[in-house]
């Protein structure tokens, strides 16, 4: 039962009906496998950087590879990791089956959104590692309109096409959402999962093309060499600066909405007990997405704007707390006298809450103007930094666990999975929260040098960056050891009571042969476990 | 067995309507539809963000046109009336795609496809103006913001051009009925878009001069 004949996987044979495919599941495969390789390689340059950081001056590579090194790393990180990570792997795989759907609304667009992402991606890498590109993933001007720099139009042109492949996949998922949700199902009847991704989409939509159009002005400078930018010709680097932000601070809850979804999801599903209070968390993502437009200007405070452009963005920056406060105590809330089981996806959540929390509050710190110029390019950004993208890398893995047995009809092993967790999470808090106390004292961001009293830290920083790949090893051997040994799952492994879980796991070409009652999704009562199948079936 | 395959491959979703119930067709219309609606709140960000732009280098400016550039040429009322008129031929084909028994829906479509390219050759004809009297990309941020803006706005266009020779393709072969002319409906929606961009681009830069 838990094997049907034929399953997605199954369905059709040979390697073009993978690349030609059009259902979502196997494109949402495709993202996964794509993802998780740019993963491995931002987390192999990190590693690099931390072993140049173990002593002052030269360790392993000069000065200029170094800085090639942190825009490798940070640029593959955020573009094709944690922006596309959740909504274009998970998003894809789970949209559709949470809505009660055969597919997203145009499979074609998804497809070629696919292909675009996959060639915009090794445009970028490879470009960088030709041209040798070292401005930094915010490709500030005026290092990005340096001619010396041979490999930024390239650059620039893969995240451009990246960005395309986030608007198309912005659009599907809009629409998907209005138009295929299953009869019977409200707005407010969608796992939260959905609201995150479609709040996410709309800022996809809204946002992106501003990158685009400042990456084209970009290009347009460095062509023709007019100063649009340049202030030696007559341009305004300030600009370049407002036209990103504008872009990349709602880019940073495109990255973290989805993951505040998966969690919703995490979080109730593990704890047996209904989301406490489902609108809030609903509308605050929707919150979160708007006040998110209004911020910008809090990463440019020492960028010479005016006093009072400062003091509105730093009231309005605390703004964003107040939405994002909501969810976590919903989320405690939610825990609160639940039946938790400590899975392998909840301890990830459990981990995403103590990460983020940290992240949320340093983020008050430097939206305070007074501490923000104190420690403005330090590494107490780098770590607050961190702490709040790192969580999105955490709701992912999580997420990966916790649809792992629909997506490939296998289990995998707790245990290795929470030690993974946890040596990850330790490994985390030893790299970064050393890297607070380095930015207080005034370690400065993007040198491949520093003064001997950090040495210490660094070396600690290090040693805890060594852990976390440790830790992601691990996560790395459970799920290959479950796609060659693992137990087949159930339908339902954890009791969830939306859409995905009511289909056969992996699930049919089709999803569903009927589609199941809408009701509503976060009430697990009516399932109970059968020890026997591993999982959980509907009372009759 | 492989040739029913690749027939239904081919099929185009919207185009072979007769292949899908009421219903079904009906939910695809509203899907695309509202799939063209989203599309272009995306597009006109795009273009809100460039005008932006244009106005934050036009505020910084000491003066504007700069001293010795050329005004922007005359030529660019008849792109204008042009594209309106485009956008009236466009608007008549929708009706006569609406319109059973008709047999203009290709004339007007060919007449929106004339005047679109037509509106292209204008554009290109005022680049020329300029350029003959030494205005060029690199000669100021008052060039290079105009070229830069009817470029991107031209570049929309020309994909509009595309999309229009489809739709025309598509009336030809006869796919097209009073019950199901999703293209017409998607294309018209995205023509006079174009249209409504290019007044409020012509309003910036050349009537606000």
């Amino acid at each position: 039962m838990a094997h049907p004949s034929d399953n997605y996987l199954t369905h059709t044979r040979g390697i073009k009906s993978w690349l030609l495919t059009l259902d979502h599941k196997r494109i949402g495969i495709m993202y996964l496998v794509t993802i998780l390789g740019a993963f491995l390689l931002a987390g192999i340059f990190a590693l690099l950087i931390r072993t140049e950081l173990l002593t002052p001056g030269q360790t392993i590579v000069t000065a200029d590879t170094y800085n090639r090194l942190f825009t490798l790393h940070g640029a593959i990180m955020i573009f094709l990791f944690v922006i596309p990570g959740i909504p274009s792997a998970l998003g894809n795989f789970v949209l559709p089956l949470q809505l009660g759907a055969k597919d997203v609304a145009f499979p074609r667009l998804n497809l070629f959104s696919y292909y675009l992402f996959v060639f915009g991606a090794a445009l970028m890498v490879l470009s960088i590692i030709v041209g040798g590109v070292d401005t930094g993933w915010t490709f500030y001007t005026p290092y990005s309109t340096d001619k010396a720099r041979a490999g930024v139009i390239p650059v620039l042109t893969g995240v451009f096409l990246l960005g395309f492949s986030s608007i198309f996949t912005g659009l599907n998922f809009i629409v998907s959402i209005h138009k295929l949700r299953a009869p019977g199902m409200g707005w407010f009847r969608m796992p939260l999962f959905l609201w995150g991704l479609y709040a996410t989409a709309i800022m996809q939509i809204l946002a992106t093309p501003v990158l685009g159009i400042t990456l084209l002005l970009l290009i347009v400078e460095r062509v023709l060499g007019v100063g649009i930018f340049d202030p030696g010709l007559g341009g305004d680097p300030v600009l370049f600066q407002h036209f990103f932000w504008f872009y990349s601070h709602p880019a940073v809850y495109i990255m973290v909405l989805p993951a505040m979804g998966v969690i919703s999801e995490l979080v109730s599903v593990h704890s047996h007990k209904h989301i406490f209070s489902y609108k809030m968390i609903a509308w605050s993502s929707v919150a979160i997405a708007v006040f998110s437009f209004f911020v910008w200007g809090h990463h440019m405070f020492v960028s010479g704007q005016s006093a009072m452009a400062n003091m509105i963005f730093s009231a309005l920056t605390f703004s964003v707390a107040i939405p994002t406060a909501v969810k976590v105590f919903n989320w405690l809330a939610t825990m609160f006298r639940g039946a938790i089981t400590l899975t392998t996806p909840m301890c990830y959540a459990v981990a995403f809450l103590s990460l983020f929390a940290i992240g949320g509050l340093t983020g008050m710190f430097l939206g305070s103007l007074a501490t923000n110029v104190h420690v403005t390019d330090t590494y107490f950004v780098v770590a607050h930094f961190h702490f709040t993208m790192v969580p999105v890398g955490v709701a992912f893995i999580g997420g990966l666990y916790h649809w792992w047995p629909k997506i490939t009809g296998r289990m995998y092993s707790e245990k290795w999975g929470r030690i993974g967790c946890a040596v990850f999470v330790a490994g985390f808090y030893v790299t970064f929260v050393t890297q607070f106390i380095m930015g207080t004292h005034g370690m400065p961001r993007r040198s491949y040098h520093y003064l001997p009293e950090f040495t210490a830290l660094h070396q600690m920083s290090s040693a805890g960056a060594l852990a976390m790949a440790t830790g992601l090893f691990i996560a790395a051997g459970t799920f290959i050891h479950s796609l060659v040994k693992g137990l087949p799952a159930a339908a339902n492994p954890w009791g969830g009571a939306s859409f995905e879980w009511q289909c056969p796991s992996p699930p049919p070409h089709d999803n569903f042969t009927e589609t199941p009652p809408a009701g509503d999704p976060y009430d697990m009562s009516d399932w109970e476990y059968h020890p026997e199948i591993r999982g959980y079936v509907r009372k009759t | 067995m492989k040739r029913p395959a690749r027939a239904q491959r081919r099929t185009r979703p919207f185009a072979k309507a007769p292949s899908l119930s009421p219903a079904e067709m009906q939910r695809r219309t509203e899907m695309a539809l509202l799939g063209m609606k989203v599309f272009l709140i995306s597009l006109s960000i795009l273009f809100t963000a460039s005008l932006a732009g244009y106005l934050a280098v036009r505020a910084r400016a000491a003066q504007w046109p700069p001293a010795g550039a050329p005004p922007l040429p005359k030529g660019l009322w008849a792109s204008t009336i042009i594209l309106l008129l485009s956008s009236g031929a466009m608007q008549r084909a929708l009706a006569e795609a609406r319109n059973a028994g008709s047999s203009h829906l290709r004339a007007w479509l060919a007449t929106t496809l004339a005047l679109g390219a037509a509106f292209l050759v204008s554009q290109v004809w005022n680049w020329r103006v300029l350029i003959a009297q030494q205005m060029t990309m690199r000669s100021s941020l008052y060039a290079l913001t105009f070229y830069c803006l009817t470029a991107l706005h031209g570049l929309h266009v020309i994909g509009g051009l595309v999309g229009l020779s489809l739709v025309l393709s598509r009336a030809f072969r006869g796919l097209y009925s009073p019950a199901f002319h999703l293209g017409v409906r998607l294309m018209a929606i995205y023509w006079h878009f174009l249209d409504v961009v290019w007044l409020v681009l012509f309003a910036a830069m050349f009537l606000m001069a």
